[in-house]
């Protein structure tokens, strides 16, 4: 049996449940080479702020077991820039666009959101309320419900795109922050981003990353995610997007069984620029062997 | 088609298994691979290598100057932690992913300006294929390869055979006394200063030739040795800081970059 893998988040139709994670995937032009990314569920650009930003100084990566620490510091080019010289590109290509937004405030959240808002293109927005990397702005949002709710509605008034919230694992109750941002109007729940980690080089006796503290991405955050995706799923009715750790289709099948519409795939990129693209492919596999659509396995093992 | 891409070899990644491991000692090994599809590759280009089997640990692939192209092309791995180790202790037939070409090599040598080639370690690697480009354009290079001792100079008979090799190690065990900043020095001289360097080797050690290379006003490229995450720009992991401030990106803007753009006190 052939099956349709579209999945539905909120209004907007997917082609298939695979989309690429913020910051993993570049402004989608750098996979030019490799493949069709059209062909994707949609494509997540690196974190837009209204500003350009250099990010911090280096070292900003590190490997840890099954996984990766970052402190990139959001380096970006700019929603300007991202506007005029990327986006056309990504346009004439008919790629699923969602454009993540990063802001130190609510104005500016919103200022980026009605950027963005004037452009033709774009398929949803992704606040980023969860970035452990910067001095400022990035956990506070994220971790308070009241704040979460504040920047949320803030976004959702100046924009008429879809507006999905990316939630930070370092909230103590994550399902509380999702209700809070879900009664605020948003479309959708992006968990998780990364977790701030610590590696120190015991030759040196110095932190691995002149940030000190980094983001861990990779398999390592796999059954945290996918807990908190469990637990977002049961406490919301918008759908909710898996992220962490995702290398291949069984890895985003379990999210989708824990509650997840889509997943997306972050760190696995930087191993195989193919990886998103084979992952869609085989979930389409693995329902063709048991004759189901992707969309009839989210939240199967929600009980 | 790609605008990105057009006149540059596409970069791909393959699983392809090694052909043979020759070990240069005890820390340096040249790894062979089998590719169905030649790799076409500029010298100063590199590869991430990871071992099909690996698993999830290590996790990311490791970046590798490329040595030689072709149907055969090689690498030469230096053991320093856990990734290179297994690299290291591979055995013919087992599966890598090979994601090259990357980056951008070498630019030419202007045709009044001698090549002078400065290698540390396995920083020689980029250099040997340099040298055989030159070497196939009728130009032969200079090449000043410096080590601790005798046993810290994989490849130098490879060089030998296609540059004019000046040795230094740091205990005398070969070629002269000293660093290879030595070296150096007298080769600004014998070309009266109308040189070209390539450098690529310790961090220490192309801060300090690009020091040289700008009191004598030539120009300087070296080939950056940064952590990566991936290889070809999407990650942002690569920064290198900049004169001037801000900071490039090692993968997609190098690692073959301007010596003298780079602020090397940071
Ligand atoms: C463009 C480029 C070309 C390179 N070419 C070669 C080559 O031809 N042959 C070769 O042996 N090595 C080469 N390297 C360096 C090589 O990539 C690293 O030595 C390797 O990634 C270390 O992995 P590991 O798991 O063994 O060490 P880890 O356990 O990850 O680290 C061990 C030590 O090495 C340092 N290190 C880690 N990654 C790098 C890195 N990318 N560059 C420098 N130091 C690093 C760490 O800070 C640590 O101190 C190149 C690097 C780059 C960026
Ligand atoms: C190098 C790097 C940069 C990232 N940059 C961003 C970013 O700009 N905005 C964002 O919302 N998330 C960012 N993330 C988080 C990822 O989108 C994702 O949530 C996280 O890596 C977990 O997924 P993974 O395990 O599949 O990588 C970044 C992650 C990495 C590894
Ligand atoms: S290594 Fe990822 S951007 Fe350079």
């Amino acid at each position: 049996m052939r099956c349709d893998p579209s999945v539905k988040v909120g209004a907007l139709t997917l082609k298939n449940p695979v989309l690429t994670a913020s910051g993993t995937f570049g402004y989608g032009l750098e996979f030019e080479p490799y493949f069709d990314i059209s062909a994707l569920g949609a494509i997540c650009t690196k974190g837009l702020s209204l500003l350009p930003r250099i990010g911090n100084a280096p070292p900003r990566i590190c490997e840890t077991a099954s996984g990766m620490l970052n402190a990139i510091g959001l380096a970006n080019i700019g929603v300007e820039a991202f506007c005029t010289d990327k986006l056309p590109s990504l346009r004439e290509r008919n790629v699923t666009v969602v454009a993540n937004i990063f802001a130190t405030s609510i104005e500016d959240f919103a200022a980026l959101a009605r950027r963005l808002d004037r452009e033709q293109g774009i398929a949803a927005i992704e606040v980023n309320i969860s970035c452990p990397n910067v001095d400022k702005g990035g956990l506070e949002f994220g971790v308070d419900p009241q704040m979460a709710a504040a920047v949320t509605s803030a976004v959702k008034k100046v924009t008429k795109l879809p507006v999905w919230v990316k939630l930070s694992p370092e909230a103590g109750r994550i399902a509380v922050i999702a209700r809070a941002c879900e009664e605020a109007g948003a479309d959708a729940l992006c968990a998780i981003n990364t977790i701030r980690g610590l590696a120190i080089d015991v030759q040196t006796w110095k932190p691995r990353l002149s940030n000190r503290t980094g983001g861990l991405s990779g398999p390592a955050l796999k059954p945290i995610a996918i807990r908190m995706v469990w637990e977002v799923a049961k406490a919301v009715k918008v759908p909710v997007i898996g992220i962490g750790g995702v290398t291949c289709a069984e890895d985003a099948i379990e999210f989708m069984l824990a509650g997840a519409t889509a997943v997306q795939v972050g760190s696995a990129n930087f191993r195989d620029p193919l990886a998103a693209h084979k992952i869609a492919q085989g979930i389409v596999d693995y329902c063709e062997r048991r004759a189901i659509d992707p969309r009839e396995l989210i939240g199967k093992a929600l009980l | 088609m790609e605008p990105m891409h057009c006149g540059k070899p596409r970069p791909r990644q393959v699983v392809v298994p090694l052909l043979r491991r020759d070990s240069i000692g005890a820390s340096h090994h040249v790894l062979t691979f089998d590719c169905e599809q030649p790799l076409e590759a500029a010298p100063g280009q590199f590869a991430m290598v990871r071992g099909a089997q690996w698993g999830e640990s290590p996790f990311l692939p490791r970046p590798m100057s490329i040595l030689t192209a072709g149907r055969r092309p090689s690498i030469l791995v230096k053991v320093v932690g856990e990734g290179t180790r297994r690299l290291a202790s591979s055995e013919p037939g087992e599966l890598f992913t090979v994601h090259a070409p990357l980056g951008v090599g070498w630019a030419p040598c202007p045709e009044d300006r001698v090549p002078v080639l400065v290698a540390g370690g396995v920083g020689v690697c980029p250099l040997v294929f340099l040298a055989r480009g030159l070497t196939e354009q009728g130009r032969r290079a200079i090449a000043l390869y410096g080590g601790r001792s005798a046993g810290d100079l994989p490849l130098d008979d490879e060089l030998a055979e296609v540059t004019d090799l000046r040795i230094a190690t740091e205990d005398g065990s070969l070629g002269q006394l000293g660093r290879v900043t030595v070296l150096l020095e007298s080769a600004i001289e014998e070309t009266k200063g109308r040189l070209k360097v390539y450098a690529c080797g310790p961090r220490a050690m192309m801060a300090r030739v690009v020091e040289m290379c700008r009191a004598a006003d030539a120009p300087c490229e070296v080939s950056l040795e940064t952590i990566m995450g991936c290889g070809y720009g999407v990650c942002l992991g690569c920064a290198v800081p900049k004169v001037g401030g801000g900071y490039l990106y090692a993968c997609s803007e190098g690692p073959c970059v301007d010596g003298h753009a780079i602020a090397w006190e940071s």
